[in-house]
């Protein structure tokens, strides 16, 4: 804020009508010391990111050596024996992450607009404090939750869903030999609940990005779509949605990151297997971060580099969807102000 | 005024201490020159050396930070030297199976008995809407409900085992954990050593998950699991404690002299009497399993705490009086609490071996335990390991634990209520186990229902509660759910036909 | 945004039937209601209630007579379902098509904010209840467990420590992250170039790499290689790489949404680059930073797996974080819910519980501190705009009087120089 007087200040120096302007930049002393901050911050970020990777590829390579390109369609996790692949483990994950994905994204696009759109005053403050204070309960008490509380009340709804829904695959819940279960335990500890679980979790995440994209769109063209008779709908679906779609897809990448990167909460609430599994509602599934939590305590070194493998693995599955988003983000309107 | 007490009472018992027990490390060990010492590893182990950190800590000033991360996170964390001490169930693998490379310690070490306990089998298992609290498991079946070969609890195995209970026809559910355990190691060794042909993956501390069964993470998880009302039919191999704590009962054994054995402190105690050790410091239960004592639990087990013997890493000779202290207090007074924690007390000839080990770590001072003032409570000063306490004061079993027609109908662990006779044997009361938690479970419920939940009079005989499966479909279209469509469309109709007509009716008035 | 309360346009009927050409619509007759965007009218209200208690009497009728439906969730979905269409018929019996659209949607809008409310509030009410026993007692915020077992009542033992280990290894994370994250988020939106979109690709990449990753990496590079000791420095380390992804992408999304007008104006005024990041970029996105560092900070305070493998676990007050283990409160949940024992199952519940307390309390803080967004001036700020403007003013009234010889007083009222640049509007 003190800048002003200096802003004003080169103004005046800028300004000598004698000879022509150059129209160059001649960064300044600040200009130069700032640059060099921003690239060494870039740089700084950058390595200690590629150590990570280059840390996790190298510790990697002793198992994936052994296994080879068999460890993508490997589904046993047997690295005593060099049977093991992530094909079920991923599997599982994808699950998991697409299931909370389901789960969150409508209750965070609806809660995000419903901060930055119809809420005001006091009660928005509150909640959007409250939606921040959220994004921070720590994932056991949500595996906690969901493993106390929520299991016992989903199964009546997944019994009801596999009941009436078993025509579509993913909703049947069958044995090996393709008989219809109906018993409780046949519908605990599954991708479903884990997916709600972790669906519940993220979702604060994204609330708090959308509504700060949401936010931001300029209020010339808001009003002058309700100037024009639109409701508040209508304006929230021409205005609102389309230049926060960055914000959205943003929001929805950092869930999904957290959704598939989720350790805890996953962990305690599955059963681990390690076959690949169709059936969302059937009990059993697996993630690649509660495969390593569970497993670093008794791996030996061969096993800890077989789970850097498939931490690997599920990184550059990540990296794959955030490059897509980060296209899609790139070319929405989101930090565009209003034309006019 | 009460933390003055308390700050006296502690040096009180630390001066006790330092002349009663402790006379050999007096010199260097004195109360404050205690260094904090860093140990990881079993999880098995955590309850335990929780309450004897905080023991040592109150009474002693002594600081042992303990981390329950996982035995073989423990081995390795001592063979990188980033810890003092560490714990775990089974000795390093000087040839893993997966072929990495042998955990080989770069300094020397010695393996010392501090905890032992019994592998409980906790179940949820209803007869009639009425909980089971007294069934009996032979090794067999044991082995084979947790490879998959027996599915059903009226098994004629499970039956045969159980001749006073009417076993129903509903399908098991092992529970296995899902992270590398202890538990797992303890239990499969057990199994690969009883039961080769039947169990043939060896020692594993990753539970391979049976056919139809659940792994969950932890003792909390699997526990969890049973107790939920989803778990019935469920059962699980958990420490005794988490059973007593959460009211369910465990299953009793059957051990080699034929009787079915509860795991209290008492009978895992008799049967680690039998313990031997091999020449590398390693334990050698064969002879646990198949003890000659009647009151024997045959899944007993102990875990080491590993120890250096020689200074390296981020251990040194100073830590090595911290340590020495803290397992002299470990395997004397520490096994007080024992069973209250949930474990069982170290028998005299494990202590014995505890103490030779003590002698090795450096800074430890030259003498091991002091036999006439160790406060262990299987043995008192004079007592030999053929002839002590323990093996002349625990209670001998019951004749209706025994092999054959009858069994006890006293409840077990958390679980105190009785289960009424339901089967062809005859019933008979037990002494009540001492240690059995005075947390009941519940009371059973005065109506009794069978497994769909429908009300049914008693009086239920051998195989006759018979499954069957809740369906939907098998209902069918009959006149009465037509009836029922229509009056469902008759009813929205009634609903959405008054704002459609109306809304029509308003238009074409304004054209 | 103002509070809009727009007139609705002319009825239709009232304007001239056959004119073709736009005229400005005369206001001779019948005009249409006050359009009300932010308060339901009575009638709405009336709708509300009336189609609430029309699904409830529909799901209960159908559960409890015509059709073989049970459960609760079950009766709750129904009658959801059965009240929206209730409310969809009577919005359609005065509205249009895009008023029902409106309606339906909003009342969708708060329902998503219910169910996501109630569900975490019940979350949170879930961990306090079991947490209760233990949390009513003050030793549980005074005490350390260093003289309580897993035996020990709740009225001894507390968790101080791991209190104390969550501030300062949270503290350390944030000194590295916050400079760190955001002068990349800057590097990334303000310098530019192709190395900043290598950059923002890895940062993107990270974003989801799985937190037990970022443990499982300093436990290798760090404490195996170096300390040959778990620490709570390594536990910061842990979370720092864990959290600066998340603050980077968040706040570079922020930055993104700075409107580029505002910076074309401070370049046009021939501020520099530095002086536009730091007087117009950067106060300009201040709200969004402080959340993009919320968020970040809301992961690393709660995540157990990054620090399962770092920090070590002990029961004792340190104040060290280089060297001996240091608990935080989320591992200690983790530890605490693992024990058979009752009293330590509750010290966990209680533990996460006062975890939300610190979070809630710091966010409060991060709030008052950051949270005003730009162009709202709190009085004081505007009374001090105001000063800083008038000084402007008159210096530049000084500045002017020796190049125009005929200068007017300088102590003339100054010009208004515009200070809410950020107001979007």
């Amino acid at each position: 804020m003190t800048g002003r007087s200096h802003v004003v200040e080169r103004i005046m120096l800028v300004g000598d009508p004698a000879s022509p302007r150059v129209l160059g930049t001649r960064p300044s002393l600040a200009d130069s010391v700032f640059r060099r901050t921003a690239y060494a911050a870039g740089a700084i970020t950058v390595s200690v990111m590629l150590a990570v990777g280059l840390f996790l590829t190298l510790r990697a390579t002793d198992a994936l050596r052994v296994a080879g390109f068999g460890f993508l369609t490997e589904q046993q996790w047997s690295p005593e024996t060099g049977h093991f692949g992530v094909a079920a483990v991923l599997f599982g994950t994808v699950t998991i992450g697409l299931v909370a994905l389901c789960t969150a994204l409508p209750l965070a696009l609806g809660t995000a607009l419903l901060l930055s759109e119809v809420a005001r005053g006091r009660l928005r403050s509150t909640l959007v404090a409250l939606v921040d204070l959220m994004a921070a309960v720590p994932s056991i008490v949500f595996g906690l939750w969901g493993v106390f509380f929520l299991q016992d009340n989903v199964i009546p709804v997944a019994r009801w869903i596999s009941t009436y829904f078993w025509w579509i695959p993913i909703f049947d819940v069958t044995d090996d030999s393709g008989a219809t279960l109906t018993e409780d335990s046949a519908f605990t500890s599954s991708a479903f609940i884990a997916g709600i679980v972790v669906g519940l979790m993220i979702v604060p995440t994204m609330t708090s990005v959308m509504r700060e994209a949401f936010s931001q769109a300029p209020i010339g063209e808001r009003e002058g779509a309700l100037a024009l008779g639109a409701t508040r709908w209508g304006m929230i679906r021409t205005v609102v949605l389309p230049f926060g779609r960055g914000g959205i897809i943003g929001g929805t990448m950092l869930g999904l990151g957290r959704a598939l990167g989720e350790t805890i909460a996953v962990y305690m609430i599955i059963s681990p297997i390690f076959t690949i599994n169709w059936q969302l509602l059937k009990s059993g599934s697996n993630s690649v971060s509660a495969l390593i939590a569970l497993r670093y305590g008794e791996a030996s070194d061969f096993a800890l580099s077989a789970l850097m493998a498939a931490g690997l693995v599920l990184f550059l599955v990540t990296l794959v969807i955030n490059f897509t988003a980060s296209s899609i983000v790139a070319r929405s309107r989101s930090g565009a102000q209003s034309e006019g | 005024m009460n933390r003055t007490a308390r700050a006296i009472s502690a040096a009180l018992l630390a001066v006790a201490v330092g002349v009663g027990v402790l006379p050999a490390s007096a010199g260097p060990a004195s109360a404050a020159s205690y260094i904090p010492i860093t140990g990881t590893g079993s999880t098995w182990s955590q309850n335990a050396l929780d309450q004897w950190r905080k023991n040592v800590a109150a009474n002693y000033g002594m600081t042992v930070n303990y981390s329950g991360v996982g035995s073989s996170a423990g081995r390795r964390d001592f063979i990188a030297g980033t810890v003092d001490f560490a714990v775990s169930e089974i000795p390093f693998q000087s040839s893993p199976e997966d072929g990495s490379a042998p955990e080989i310690p770069p300094r020397g070490y010695a393996y010392m008995p501090i905890v032992a306990g019994g592998t409980a089998f906790m179940y949820n298992l209803k007869i009639s809407g009425k909980r089971v609290t007294n069934l009996r498991l032979s090794g067999e079946v044991i082995t084979k409900i947790f490879t998959g070969a027996i599915t059903k609890w009226n098994d004629p195995a499970v039956q045969k085992d159980n001749p006073g209970l009417a076993m129903p026809d509903k399908t098991i559910t092992p529970v296995v954990r899902s992270d590398g355990s202890g538990t797992s190691a303890q239990f499969t060794l057990w199994m690969s050593k009883q039961f080769p042909g039947i169990w043939k993956a060896g020692l594993r501390s990753q539970f391979p998950t049976p056919p139809g069964g659940k792994a969950q993470n932890g003792s909390l998880g699997v526990a969890g699991y049973v107790s939920q009302d989803y778990g019935e039919g469920a059962i699980t191999y958990v420490e005794y404690s988490y059973a007593l704590k959460s009211g369910f009962p465990v299953a009793k054994v059957l051990n080699a002299q034929g009787y079915y054995i509860e795991p209290t402190a008492n009978s895992v105690a008799v049967a680690l009497l039998s313990a031997g050790i091999n020449s590398d410091l390693t334990q050698n239960l064969d002879n646990v399993y198949s003890s000659g004592d009647k009151r024997a639990y045959p899944l007993s087990s102990y875990s080491y705490m590993i120890i250096p013997t020689e200074v390296g890493g981020i251990f040194t000779e100073e830590k090595g009086a911290t340590l020495g202290a803290f397992t002299r207090y470990m395997l004397c007074e520490g096994q007080q609490q024992a069973p209250a924690l949930g474990y069982s007390p170290l028998p005299m000839n494990l202590v014995q071996a505890g103490s030779d080990q003590i002698k090795r770590i450096p800074g430890a001072g030259s003498q091991g335990i002091d036999f006439t003032s160790c406060n262990n409570p299987t043995f008192k000063a004079g007592d030999s390991p053929s002839s002590n306490r323990l093996a002349s004061s625990a209670p001998q079993p019951a004749d209706c634990d025994k092999v054959g027609t009858s069994q006890c109908t006293t409840g077990t662990a958390g679980a105190t209520q009785e289960t009424p006779v339901s089967g062809t044997g005859t019933g008979g009361k037990a002494n009540t186990s001492p240690d059995a938690g005075a947390s009941g479970g519940d009371t059973g419920g005065e109506v009794q229902y069978d497994e769909n939940g429908t009300p049914i009079g008693g009086g239920v005989t051998g195989a006759s509660a018979v499954s069957k499966p809740f369906t939907v479909e098998d209902q069918g279209m009959g006149p009465t759910q037509w009836l029922m469509v229509a009056a469902g469309g008759l009813f929205f109709a009634a609903v959405l036909l008054p704002p459609f007509l109306s809304r029509r009716m308003r238009e074409s008035a304004k054209k | 945004m103002s509070d809009t309360l727009l007139e609705a346009p002319p009825a239709p009927a009232s304007a001239p039937r056959g004119a073709r050409r736009t005229t400005v619509p005369d206001r001779v007759g019948e005009t249409g209601e006050r359009r009300r965007l932010h308060r339901a009218t009575f009638e709405e209200r009336f709708d509300l209630i009336g189609a609430a208690a029309a699904g409830l009497a529909t799901s209960t009728l159908l559960f409890g007579w015509i059709a073989p439906l049970t459960g609760v969730v079950g009766w709750i979905v129904v009658s959801y379902l059965a009240f929206l269409g209730y409310y969809v018929l009577l919005t359609a019996l005065v509205g249009d098509r895009q008023r029902i659209a409106d309606r339906v949607a909003t009342v969708l809008l708060v329902s998503a904010g219910a169910i996501l409310f109630g569900a975490l509030v019940f979350v949170v009410v879930f961990a306090l209840l079991r947490g209760r026993d233990a949390f009513w007692h003050l030793n549980f915020f005074t005490q350390s467990m260093e003289l309580a077992g897993p035996l020990d009542p709740l009225t001894e033992g507390g968790i101080l420590h791991a209190i104390v280990g969550t501030l300062i290894q949270i503290t350390i994370a944030l000194a590295i992250t916050i400079p760190l994250g955001i002068a990349t988020a800057v590097f990334l939106n303000e310098v530019g170039g192709r190395f900043a979109r290598f950059v923002r690709t890895i940062v993107d990449a990270m974003t989801a790499l799985p937190s037990i990753v970022a443990g499982l990496f300093i436990y290798a590079a760090v404490i195996q290689l170096v300390t040959h000791q778990r620490s709570g420095f390594a536990a910061a380390l842990a979370i720092t790489v864990m959290m600066l992804p998340i603050v980077i992408r968040a706040a570079d999304v922020v930055l993104r949404l700075v409107p580029g007008n505002l910076r074309e104006a401070s370049y046009a005024l021939g501020a520099g680059r530095w002086r536009t990041v730091w007087g117009v970029v950067l106060p300009t996105a201040r709200s969004g930073l402080v959340t993009a560092v919320i968020l970040g900070t809301a992961r690393g305070i709660g995540e157990t797996s990054p620090v399962l493998l770092t920090s070590g676990v002990t029961a004792v007050l340190s104040f060290n974080p280089f060297s001996g283990p240091m608990i935080s409160l989320p591992l200690q949940v983790f530890d605490f819910v693992r024990s058979p024992e009752p009293t330590m199952i509750a010290r966990g519940f209680g533990t996460a519980a006062v975890l939300l307390m610190l979070v809630l309390v710091l966010f409060g803080i991060a709030r008052v501190i950051g949270g005003r967004p730009p162009g709202q001036l709190s009085p004081r700020q505007q009374q001090r705009a105001q000063e800083a403007s008038r000084r402007d003013a008159d210096r530049m009234a000084r500045r002017a009087a020796p190049v125009t010889a005929s200068s007017t007083a300088p102590s003339e009222s100054p010009a208004p120089v515009p200070h809410e640049k950020a107001d979007p509007s």
